[in-house]
């Protein structure tokens, strides 16, 4: 992994989100901001025939699948230079040729749907994977169950990916999973699993590399969990349940801040590096927004093209 | 058994079979995927064969998990394959309905015409003996989802043509047969044919008055307008043959001669196929004398005396077609 490429990637969803929070068109949106290191380390262990899904909380890895932060922006905020001209938006992204099957807004709805795509990605018999990021409100949804034995029968080149940000909306996990790590959920199916770190980006991509590699070679399914949390509330139209003093701790432990102070400390990112990275990253979320704002809506005509 | 020239007959199972045969030996990206499809053949032998011909790579055994089956389905027809997922009965499609409906109808609108979504799930219907839990028809549910295509055969010829047109269609399709219909035969061209998608057919001329119907209970239609002619009522039988895209001009053009319709269904009759026809029907011919045929309003019982008193039979319909010629 390019660890400066990782930082820049992280710092881009990062002020992305800050960027679009801002507006105030931004609609409905379910942000990544805190859960980079899932969605980087992840994405780091694709190759560009591969195939990412995730769940609504999309833009992590929609940019972390090096989707073109312009077409992310265009599409959020409903304009017709979206790559699906604005008609997903939000928790629909997709962009299938490179690599970004596509978000689908229904929690668990994508599990069944990454499966699907990982059979067909064995009988292409390309070596090609098919990763599937979900939270962990997921966790509980009959979809995974049904889909980690039929994937396991069937040895399906299948990442799974649990971003465990310990929320589902207002529900503490712990409350609504019975399982006391939520990668224990594989064990059953005999597909391997691992829990790691979700705030370390290397800790994320080492682990799925493993598993990438693992698949790709016909060993079958794995399921990472990866221990996250989430920096904003559920939605733009979620209020916050977590006092402030909780919200102090969970912003206290920034995954791009420890990734950084790490790199520093290891001699790996000097003061250049981050300022140049910063800069770069935030012409990059200028350009993404000026993009956007040019892009006119889609014609109502649309609501009724590509239906069947 | 003689048959037309440039016909063959085969049982309604059979022509499902031949349709799907051809289809996978034309394009390997089509695949058929189901509880019991492999070396069983399927509950009704409608897969009979595939499973030696194609293989089991092909043709895939699942567990009992509906909605695993048609999100696989759906998403291996997303990566460019042409899935056909058999849901043995209909009344356990609601358990994969969330990838049909969420996913499969929605896939090319939500992405800009990027990604499409073309399986097929076939799925089958009615009452005969098996009760409450697997005996319904829930093809009204599904003419409401924009996106999906509904077709419902109710003879072996459209089990074919309608069953090589879905798998050709360029997004998702629920194909409904029936549980009465496997076991009936009928003509089926020798060459492969295509029956459109969207077209209902006139199955049976007549004066006096129309019926809109589909699927087994076209036959009970005939049964009907059989002994209805002998009274001298002349009845013209539409088969609606797809249910969306719902062709309301076919059966539009009859009424509008007739000026008299009767709907017939074997499902409920509330939000029903019945009711969706009438209205669009008188949409564009205005006000006629209209009767709905369907399910007593309750769970259809596997107790046969029960069974029969909640379906439609050939009496009812035959009542209905002289209430609204006596309106």
């Amino acid at each position: 992994m390019d660890r400066l490429a990782a930082l820049k990637a992280m710092l881009l969803i990062r002020r992305f989100e800050v960027a679009l929070d801002a507006r105030p068109d931004h609609g409905f949106q379910l942000y990544s901001s805190g859960e980079e290191a899932v969605a980087v380390g992840v994405c780091a262990a694709l190759e560009p025939g591969d195939q990412l899904l995730c769940s609504g909380r999309s833009i992590g890895p929609a940019l972390a699948r090096g989707i073109d932060p312009r077409l992310v922006m265009a599409e959020l905020l409903g304009k017709a230079a979206g790559p699906s001209g604005g008609k997903g938006g939000r928790g629909h992204l997709a962009k299938p040729d490179q690599g970004f099957f596509g978000a689908h807004a229904v929690v668990a709805g994508n599990i069944s749907i990454a499966a699907g795509a990982a059979l067909a990605a064995q009988l292409e018999a390309k070596g090609g994977l098919v990763v599937c990021i979900f939270g962990d409100g997921a966790c509980g949804a009959g979809a995974l169950h049904e889909t980690l034995n039929i994937a396991a029968l069937w040895r399906l080149p299948l990442l799974l990916v649990c971003d465990n940000n310990g929320l589902s909306v207002s529900t503490p996990r712990e409350a609504a999973l019975a399982p006391a790590k939520l990668s224990d959920l594989a064990a059953p199916f005999g597909v391997t699993a691992a829990t790691v770190d979700g705030m370390d980006v290397e800790a994320v991509h080492a682990q799925a590399t493993e598993f990438a590699a693992r698949a790709r070679s016909g060993g079958g399914p794995a399921f990472l969990e990866c221990l996250s949390q989430r920096f904003f509330s559920h939605s733009t139209a979620t209020r916050e349940t977590r006092s402030a003093e909780t919200m102090r701790r969970v912003l206290d432990r920034c995954p791009i801040r420890l990734y950084a102070d790490r790199l520093r400390l290891n001699g790996q990112l000097g003061d250049d590096d981050l300022t140049r990275i910063e800069r770069e990253v935030d012409d990059l979320v200028a350009g993404a927004m000026a993009f956007a704002d040019a892009s006119p809506y889609p014609d109502p005509a649309e609501a009724l093209r590509d239906v069947v | 058994m003689s048959s037309e020239a440039g016909a063959i007959k085969l049982f309604f199972r059979e022509a499902i079979a031949r349709a799907v045969r051809e289809e996978m030996a034309a394009d390997a990206r089509v695949i058929v995927l189901g509880q019991d499809v492999g070396a069983f053949g399927g509950a009704y032998k409608e897969f009979h064969g595939l499973y030696d011909q194609f293989g089991a790579s092909r043709v895939r055994d699942t567990p009992v998990a509906e909605a695993a089956m048609v999100g696989l389905g759906v998403g291996a027809a997303a990566a460019g394959y042409r899935p056909i997922v058999s849901i043995t009965y209909m009344d356990f499609l609601m358990l994969g309905l969330d990838p049909l409906v969420n996913y499969a109808a929605k896939a090319r609108f939500k992405t800009g015409g990027q990604v499409t979504a073309p399986v097929v799930v076939k799925t089958t219907a009615g009452a005969k003996g098996q009760g409450v839990a697997h005996s319904q028809c829930l093809e009204a549910w599904l003419m409401g989802v924009a996106g999906l295509v509904v077709v419902a055969p109710s003879n072996a010829a459209d089990a074919y043509g309608l069953m090589k047109s879905a798998l050709r269609h360029d997004g998702p399709v629920v194909f409904v047969d029936h549980k009465r219909l496997f076991p009936t035969a009928g003509e089926v061209p020798l060459a492969q044919t295509f029956t459109p998608i969207g077209q209902a057919v006139i199955r049976r001329p007549g004066e006096h008055v129309t019926i809109a119907t589909h699927g087994y209970m076209v036959r009970v239609a005939g049964e009907a307008a059989d002994r209805l002619a002998k009274a001298g009522v002349s009845c013209e039988i539409v088969d609606l043959r797809t249910l969306a895209p719902l062709d309301v001009a076919t059966v539009a053009g009859s009424v509008a001669r007739t000026r008299a319709l009767v709907t017939l269904e074997e499902g409920q009759l509330a939000c029903g196929v019945g009711a969706e026809v009438a209205f669009r029907v008188q949409e564009q011919v205005g006000a006629v004398r209209i009767a709905r045929v369907g399910a007593l309003p309750a769970p259809v019982s596997s107790n046969p005396v029960l069974e029969a008193a909640a379906i439609p039979d050939a009496a009812r319909v035959m009542d209905a077609v002289r209430r609204v010629l006596d309106a």
